[in-house]
């Protein structure tokens, strides 16, 4: 008996390569963290690749081989784990036969995909992926990301400071996590840019992605005298932070929290300590881009919670592979890969245009938090409110 | 070298810590203790009780703090269905089942809190959550004096809870020798619900403590599980002074290292000094033998 | 301190007659046979799926050597399975060794890592032990994370492409027919015996001349050896090693997961227990919601109801019926 159950599943685990699709069906997966750390990330990703996807449909769908068809969006959950991304990316290759990917999340998660469909020769777009990083992994072929360059973002508080002219005692204390993007900005670029604008930095410690305290590394930045503190860390880590440093009775003048600070949850969490802090964006809904107000109200309206940066990019990214697809005019996935290499439009995110390195710059401007709402502050010509300097003091 | 007020605000700060660590291991190690239970669910019972304040605070606008022994409370009383359905049944058939048990506990557990409250970070906002209390050189969190002080009086109820009631007494026969106990009228497995109601609202008023100090998601259980594992090695299993003790030296020595090597080394400190006792005195630092 | 000990979990293995007795002696080879011969039939994703299921078994067996037959409850595979996958890719990186040499030079460092860490860990006892090697793996993992010696959280990215889906796979057969051939001479030779003497009543089986510590370590070394061969395939599957993918929590959880499902200390236990993980994994991965809830759920109810896993269940069925 035992022989018989052990046979029957083996025989049904191999032969699982039924894949109900209908013929007429333009099949794109999506390996996407739904679950684990990552989870907020997926749920905007969900949001912004589904939603362009329901446009094209509605439209009509994409005309392929001189037919109309449907565009199928296959969604699994990787559960922030590069193990799942990468067996995710092959099944949806091999299985349910996709002609294209959309990226995951985070340089980890992101390299495992796109190395599955490297190898595959699957096309592979993903809009969350920072461009050194992505670039540092190998020449890519059929990977394209569209994102900030880590570059641009240290360098951006900087410039923020030079052109608004604000008066600090030059000191910087740089706490960053030792994550790819991490080590690169805290570790590369803003003791770079700190050198080359005559700022010392008086401080500077790292920390890996799951740490919860910081009471050490924020005592010895009070106690070195800083004005300016620059900090690189996933939300979680930065709501903590942000809480131990008032705690601490450490109030810099210039507060800028990248990555952690970005979502709404940061502000909402952390109340009236999220005034004042600053941080690296790449899209506000009131930019001059087609459809970003649109975009932000439809998504507030669907799913009711405040929209964030991610919808934008992911539904970017899944808009730029539709386009090379009813580009292409076929499923052939180098004549997709071709059309990619041609993207030449401006996106509810902003212009993509992919250089030889199969990346796309987002110009970072950047933004703080005022009474809950997140302002665009720098540059000029993007800037929808006046900067908070210095960074109140927590009552 | 670190100056003066960095290093004693940092050793205050890790003295203070370590007392809420100590509690957040009591309840695992009366639950080791007693049951010879390895609770693998015991972070997801902190951030559990983080929650529960959490839903409190915004909807009934419960203070964490004045809501402590309610969250306590709740958390007992949800525990204990738990431990009847699923951790009772499996006694007597070795460590192994009961662990995986919770184990499974602890996925269901995870994925619960994420449908109901999203992976987004949290934290308990309260006036005296982000403030600091100087005296001297010293400064150290608000949150963490009063932690420490809830953290104290706590293990010492539960201290003679366990040395001085009925109930201390009857757990403490079951935990010595179970079968004995029950031949003289314990109902052992009465008192083993009991116990793991209590570990999962020692769990859980830690977690409202650490929530207000930092932030939680449905992920954050997992980091407390392995520093309350050592603390509870340290003491020495189902020594609750041991505990407090082994806490506040596990709170110093993290400091201590987060000072000399960075914060990211702060828990492999801890781990280290756990791999360490393991090795050379399993039966816990501050024990004097016997279990 | 001696009620800690409590050793007495796993099967003992049988000898009585039906699958777990002499019928499994052409079972397996047959087995490893057909799959041999599958490939043409398969596509690709059989041959993930497939590649998968015979990493996990293997992963299985080796800790079911440990847990299920020598009672050594160890929550440290995550730290065999790392260090082979960051092994091979180092070999591959800096001295360009063949994929097929530095698979088992990679479960090799392993083994190293085994013996080093065994005078430590096998001081320890029952409870001590799990919870050792738990923080063994942890502090592991961490240094991964800190260091940049090995890459820091980056990590480390294959320079040479792998072999296509269908290679990997074959390495996976050829993984799991040593571990079948492992495993076979491990239960049915007398270290077998020696391991369950062990097991039962350490204490007692060094009073009679069996030398504990000699019969754990080879039990460690072999099934660390096993584990980082499978850690170094799929280093070379995914391209790209990093700390929290290949040194995480996950890699423990699952093998766990799948023995005590399948049915610890019986030797089809592992095979079975990675059939229907995966293949609920799969069926889920539709409603990924539903998934990870679920298998906690079942976790739970096989312990619950089925302590012996499916395998005991469905022996304790035949024999009912008897």
């Amino acid at each position: 008996m035992n022989i018989k159950t052990i046979v029957a599943a083996a025989a049904i685990t191999l032969g699982l390569t039924a894949s109900a699709l209908a013929a007429d069906e333009i099949v794109i997966g999506a390996s996407i963290p739904l679950s684990g750390p990552l989870a907020g990330f997926g749920a905007y990703m969900q949001w912004g690749y589904q939603t362009a996807v329901n446009d094209v449909n509605k439209a009509g769908g994409i005309a392929v081989d001189g037919k109309k068809k449907q565009v199928k969006l296959v969604i699994r959950d990787d559960k922030t784990d590069s193990n799942v991304t990468a067996s995710n990316t092959e099944t949806l290759i091999s299985r349910d036969e996709a002609v294209a990917m959309l990226g995951s999340c985070t340089p980890a998660l992101v390299n495992a995909g796109a190395l599955v469909a490297e190898r595959r020769k699957v096309p592979l777009v993903t809009g969350c992926a920072p461009l050194q990083a992505f670039k540092s992994v190998r020449p890519w072929k059929y990977a394209w990301a569209l994102f900030f360059d880590e570059g641009d973002l240290g360098n951006a508080p900087f410039k923020m400071l030079a052109e608004m002219g604000l008066k600090t005692n030059k000191k910087i204390a740089i706490l960053h996590d030792n994550g790819p993007d991490g080590q690169v900005v805290g570790g590369q670029i803003w003791p770079a840019a700190a050198k080359a604008g005559g700022y010392s930095v008086v401080r500077s410690s790292s920390f890996p992605i799951d740490s919860q305290q910081f009471t050490s590394m924020i005592a010895q930045a009070k106690s070195s005298d800083a004005d300016i503190a620059l900090v690189a860390a996933i939300p979680p880590q930065a709501i903590a932070m942000r809480k131990q440093m008032a705690s601490a009775g450490y109030t810099p003048k210039i507060l800028v929290m990248e990555k952690g600070a970005e979502p709404e949850a940061f502000a909402q969490a952390s109340g009236a300590l999220a005034d004042g802090v600053l941080v690296g964006g790449y899209w506000d809904p009131s930019f001059p881009y087609p459809g970003a107000a649109d975009l932000a109200k439809r998504f507030e309206s669907e799913t009711k919670q405040t929209q964030s940066q991610h919808i934008a990019d992911s539904h970017a990214a899944a808009q730029v592979l539709l386009d090379a697809i009813a580009a292409a005019g076929s499923t052939d996935r180098e004549k997709i890969n071709a059309a990619i290499a041609k993207t030449d439009k401006t996106y509810v995110v902003g212009p993509v245009k992919f250089d030889a390195a199969h990346s796309s710059r987002l110009p970072i401007t950047m933004m703080q938090w005022q009474s809950g709402k997140s302002v665009v502050v720098w540059p000029k010509d993007r800037a929808n409110g006046k900067l908070i300097f210095p960074l109140p003091a927590a009552k | 070298m670190p100056n003066l007020d960095v290093l004693t605000s940092t050793l205050a700060s890790g003295f203070l810590l370590g007392g809420i660590l100590a509690l957040i291991a009591l309840g695992l190690s009366i639950a080791l203790g007693v049951m010879r239970l390895v609770n693998l669910a015991h972070g997801e019972l902190l951030v559990c009780g983080a929650y529960l304040s959490y839903f409190l605070l915004s909807q009934f606008d419960v203070d964490p703090i004045s809501g402590l022994l309610v969250v306590g409370a709740l958390m007992a009383l949800i525990a204990l269905p738990f431990q009847r359905l699923l951790i009772a049944p499996l006694s007597g058939k070795g460590m192994e089942a009961p662990m995986m048990t919770m184990f499974g506990v602890s996925i269901i557990l995870q994925n619960l809190l994420l449908l109901g409250f999203s992976a987004d970070t949290r934290t308990l906002e309260a006036p005296y959550a982000a403030s600091p209390v100087s005296l001297g050189p010293v400064t150290v969190p608000q949150i963490y004096l009063i932690g420490f002080a809830i953290s104290v009086v706590l293990v010492v109820l539960v201290h003679q809870l366990v040395t001085r009631t009925g109930f201390g007494r009857e757990l403490r026969a079951s935990s010595a020798d179970p079968t004995a106990a029950a031949a003289m009228g314990v109902d052992v497995r009465r008192v083993h619900a009991l116990t793991f109601a209590l570990g999962a609202a020692c769990a859980a008023m830690g977690g409202v403590l650490i929530g207000t100090a930092f932030s939680f998601t449905p992920s954050t259980g997992a980091t407390y599980l392995l520093t309350s594992f050592a603390v509870v090695v340290l003491s020495g299993v189902g020594n609750i002074f041991g505990t407090l003790l082994a806490g506040i030296a596990m709170g110093l020595l993290q400091s201590v290292g987060a000072l000399a090597f960075g914060d990211g080394y702060r828990d492999f400190v801890g781990l280290v000094l756990f791999l360490l006792v393991l090795a050379f005195r399993p039966q816990g630092i501050t024990s004097t033998g016997g279990r | 301190m001696a009620s800690m000990v409590d050793n007495k979990l796993a099967v003992a293995p049988t000898r009585s007659g039906g699958l777990v007795g002499g019928a499994s002696a052409w079972l397996l080879p047959c087995l490893i046979l057909a799959l041999a011969l599958a490939p043409p039939l398969m596509s690709n994703y059989a041959l993930d799926i497939g590649f998968r299921l015979l990493l996990l078994i293997t992963l299985a067996e080796a800790w079911n050597l440990l847990a299920g037959y020598g009672g050594l409850v160890s929550l440290g595979t995550a730290s065999f399975v790392g260090v082979g996958a960051y092994t091979l890719t180092g070999l591959v990186n800096q001295w360009g060794l063949p994929f097929a040499l530095a698979i088992p030079v990679a479960g090799l460092s392993a083994v190293l890592l085994a013996v080093i860490v065994s005078p430590a860990v096998f001081r320890l006892r029952g409870l001590y032990f799990t919870v050792g090697t738990l923080a063994l793996a942890e502090a592991l993992r961490m240094f991964m994370v800190n260091n940049s010696v090995f890459g820091g959280a980056t990590g480390l990215f294959l320079a040479i492409d792998p072999p296509g889906v269908k290679g990997l796979y074959w390495f996976a057969l050829g993984l799991f027919a040593v571990t079948t051939l492992a495993m076979t001479v491990a239960t049915r030779s007398r270290f077998s015996i020696l391991l369950r003497t062990v097991r039962d009543d350490e204490d007692a089986a060094a009073q009679i001349g069996v030398r504990p510590f000699r019969i754990k370590l080879i039990a460690f070394a072999l099934a660390s050896f096993l584990m980082g061969m499978a850690g170094a395939l799929q280093g070379m599957k995914l391209g790209a090693v990093e700390p929290y993918g290949m040194f995480g929590i996950q890699w423990t959880v699952a093998v766990l997961s799948i023995v005590i499902i399948g049915g610890q200390g019986l030797r089809v236990g592992p095979i079975v227990g990675a059939i229907f993980v995966v293949a609920m994994a799969e069926l889920l991965a539709d409603y990924p919601a539903l998934n990870l809830a679920l298998t906690g759920l079942i976790l739970i109810l096989v312990i619950r109801f089925a302590p012996k896993g499916l395998v005991g269940l469905a022996l304790r069925k035949t024999r009912g019926a008897k």
